[in-house]
């Protein structure tokens, strides 16, 4: 017994190096789970309040940017308003209505960014709306220009959202033109690029197309906008094209993002549960 | 050490863990050279401090700023690392007249060929494991390991200029 304790007395450094590092790959591992509360992050109440002095003095210098950004904003919903408006006499040959409740499905509810990360290879932001204002794990979060993610883990007051700067996070999209299904994908790299997969070769493709949220996507709604098409190449296995695209958020100014409440979530949750498993 | 040194290295660490959190974190060269100032106490540290004190020193700093980074233990795991190999380092790189008990690493006391192998050996320990350990996925590992060497080159080139501003007091 004595010996045991003279050699971890001897070893005591390395021992410790030994459970530091544990403790460290423990807290990696359990952490990075999706869906976990998360408290030592910048959702802790300390650390947001540091972070949004910060901001707070930022945004002062980027008022211009800010100010163009809503201008474009306000241009592309009048656009919007006159589509819509040009829109309400019903084209369609089938007897089709949408009913009230899938009409008024999605809620916007908009937050402000209190801290947002682009340089890392996982990269997240954090906003200043949480459970209180109805917000959930799981919810999508969009830009005026484009898509920004999903909402990850949420306080009382604040939330936070992975990004679609994030190597895991995919995105079913499809081309907006013919409607090609794939799924974005981030590279790890430049924060303006991520790529498009699975759009198989004998599919046309064309340089400038929009990237936007498919109509079979859990959690964004449909058509929001993704990117645009930059290059075109071929993948090593010469099966499917080689997407690149330029994303529409622009994560280095990002200010306001809006988080969609989808009221009809949990009924299509429980529709797809019921599905027969197969054997 | 004496007390103004502790109280100086003290300072050295929140005012480093500072700019870390609060200026350097959206700052990158091609998103490819970062520069992590907060290891600047640890490569700084007296060299007869106990190798446990620096540890838990490096732990509880990597923590602080895995909290800002959303990176739950990476900077803490590489930061250990970083404090664990310290001490092999400075094995590896004993002058051949040993080391003083008095001296410090700094550009003063050291050599500038004996004081930046060392910053490079220590900063690629960190580095490496960080960006290994963020990345953690196969595919990534040739940017990672590119993303580690050009940032220890910017350390280095960081932490000599902030050396300067020592030299010859």
């Amino acid at each position: 017994m004595n010996q045991l304790f003279q050699f971890l007395l001897r070893q005591r450094n390395f021992l410790l190096f030994f459970v530091l590092e544990l403790i460290s790959l423990w807290s990696v591992y359990k952490y990075n789970d999706y869906q976990r509360t998360l408290y030592f992050n910048t959702t802790n109440q300390w650390v947001a309040s540091m972070l949004a002095q910060k901001q707070e003095v930022l945004n002062y210098y980027q008022l211009r940017d800010i100010n163009r950004e809503l201008a474009a904003e306000n241009a592309q919903l009048r656009q919007e308003v006159f589509q819509l408006k040009a829109k309400q006499v019903p084209d369609l040959k089938l007897p089709y209505f949408i009913n009230e409740g899938v009409l008024n499905r999605y809620q916007p509810v908009a937050c402000k960014v209190i801290d947002l990360s682009t340089r890392q290879t996982q990269n997240y932001l954090t906003i200043d709306k949480g459970t209180k204002d109805g917000i959930h794990p799981g919810m999508a979060v969009i830009s005026s220009t484009g898509v920004v993610g999903k909402i990850l883990s949420c306080t009382e007051n604040l939330s936070l959202v992975i990004s679609i700067l994030h190597t895991n996070n995919t995105v079913s999209a499809k081309l907006k033109s013919n409607g090609e299904l794939g799924y974005v994908k981030w590279g790890g790299w430049q924060p303006e690029v991520a790529e498009m997969m699975d759009v198989s070769k004998y599919k046309k493709v064309v340089k400038g197309d929009t990237v936007v949220t498919s109509d079979y996507n859990a959690v964004f709604p449909p058509n929001v906008p993704i990117g645009i098409v930059a290059k075109l190449g071929l993948k090593k296995d010469g099966n499917f094209h080689d997407i690149k695209i330029m994303l529409l958020t622009h994560f280095s100014t990002l200010q306001y993002v809006y988080v969609i409440k989808n009221r009809l979530a949990w009924q299509q949750a429980k529709l797809e549960q019921s599905k027969p498993k197969p054997e | 050490m004496g007390s103004s040194t502790t109280f100086r290295w003290i300072f050295t660490v929140i005012l480093t863990w500072l700019i870390q959190v609060l200026f350097l974190r959206d700052l990158t060269i091609a998103y490819f050279a970062f520069c992590f100032i907060y290891v600047w106490p640890l490569i700084k540290a007296p060299i007869d401090t106990a190798p446990a004190y620096l540890m838990l020193g490096a732990f509880v700093l990597g923590w602080l700023v895995d909290v800002f980074y959303n990176t739950h233990g990476m900077h803490a795991f590489a930061s250990v690392m970083m404090a664990a190999f310290r001490s092999p380092i400075l094995r590896l790189l004993t002058p051949a007249n040993g080391y003083d008990e008095r001296s410090n690493v700094s550009l003063n006391e050291m050599r500038p060929l004996w004081f930046f192998t060392y910053l490079f050996l220590m900063l690629i320990c960190h580095h490496a494991v960080l960006f290994l350990l963020e990345a953690s996925d196969f595919e990534l590992v040739g940017i990672s390991l590119l993303r580690a060497i050009s940032s220890c080159i910017l350390g280095m080139t960081v932490f000599g200029i902030l050396e300067l501003f020592n030299l010859n007091k």
